[in-house]
């Protein structure tokens, strides 16, 4: 069990970056795309190519609608990217813990 | 945002920590600054209503009163802002939430004022227009306090409403002019006492 047993959807620093802004906000919350790019300080361009990833994976749902008469996209994470964003904090978690005892491998866990 | 510079674990943890503190810097709403404004407003409002009512500065009533209402409405500007700042680009369930939850304080102080109104015209002479509304005032702010604390389960929050209504009690038992200098010190010493405990709270390192 290495850094590959890290979700490669979310292991990289743009993808890790949004997962972690949406999931920081309460369940059932939706970022407007202008926040999200400018919590990111990212180009539109390229957040829209990480995000189509993301929802592609499930982990995201985009949401377009209206603010009046300005079209307005919202972005907000999935029970499923919430799950998978879970994950990825404890697997960080247990590759951060340095091993106690040489002799007690990765088995143990 | 830089594409896909390798990651190691490490990295990785460190940048969950930066973005979410980023996230929480834009979107969580201040207890430091809002109990801090309100603080302040009541402790220079209320007593300066003390001073007055008590004989002990000399200045017109309606002056003090709108000097109080002022301080008020200060604090409220700056409570109306701020919520504004933090709720910009945010959507979905808190939003409705804090809508609600605004409707909520916006309505009862629509009753507090017809309350006024109605023992205006019934007759009710100034010390006991004081009175009500002054308690009424209160009543609202603690109760929506604690509400809100038991929405958001914030502890310091239900605290300082439920420390609001004991304080609240006090005065109406001590009547006036002793009520002001009760919410001046109790009401706006414990909203101070909520800003500084806030701050406290944001001080505790969090881990991953």
């Amino acid at each position: 069990m290495g850094e590959d047993a890290l979700d490669p959807v979310i292991h990289t620093q743009a993808r890790l970056r949004i997962m972690t802004t949406l999931t920081a906000l309460p369940d059932g919350d939706r970022l407007t795309f202008t926040k999200l790019q400018f919590l990111l300080d990212a180009s539109a361009g390229n957040l829209s190519t990480h995000l189509r990833r993301l929802e592609d994976a499930g982990y995201v749902q985009v949401v377009k609608g209206h603010q009046g008469r300005i079209p307005s996209t919202q972005v907000g994470a999935t029970r499923t990217g919430r799950r998978a964003f879970e994950d990825y904090v404890a697997q960080l978690r247990i590759l951060l813990t340095p091993p106690t005892d040489p002799t007690e491998t990765q088995e143990e866990r | 945002m830089v594409e896909d510079t390798p990651l190691d674990p490490a990295s990785s943890a460190a940048l969950i920590a930066e973005q979410r503190a980023k996230v929480e810097a834009a979107t969580d709403v201040d207890g430091r600054i809002l109990f801090g404004a309100w603080g302040v407003a009541w402790l220079l409002g209320f007593g300066l209503l003390w001073l007055v009512n008590s004989g002990r500065l000399t200045m017109p009533d309606e002056a003090a009163f709108l000097a109080f209402t002022a301080l008020l409405v200060l604090a409220g500007a700056l409570t109306t802002w701020h919520l504004a700042v933090k709720g910009t680009g945010v959507r979905g369930a808190s939003a409705r939430q804090g809508a609600m939850y605004g409707w909520a304080w916006f309505l009862s102080f629509g009753v507090v004022f017809a309350l006024g109104v109605a023992l205006d015209r019934a007759g009710a002479t100034g010390e006991v227009m004081n009175l009500a509304m002054t308690v009424a005032s209160l009543l609202v702010v603690g109760a929506l306090y604690m509400a809100g604390g038991a929405i958001w389960e914030e502890r310091i929050q239900w605290a300082l409403g439920a420390w609001i209504c004991v304080s609240t009690i006090a005065a109406a038992l001590v009547g006036s002019p002793q009520m002001y200098l009760v919410m001046c010190i109790a009401g706006g010493g414990g909203m101070l006492v909520a800003a500084g405990v806030e701050a406290a709270r944001r001080r505790r390192p969090r881990v991953l």
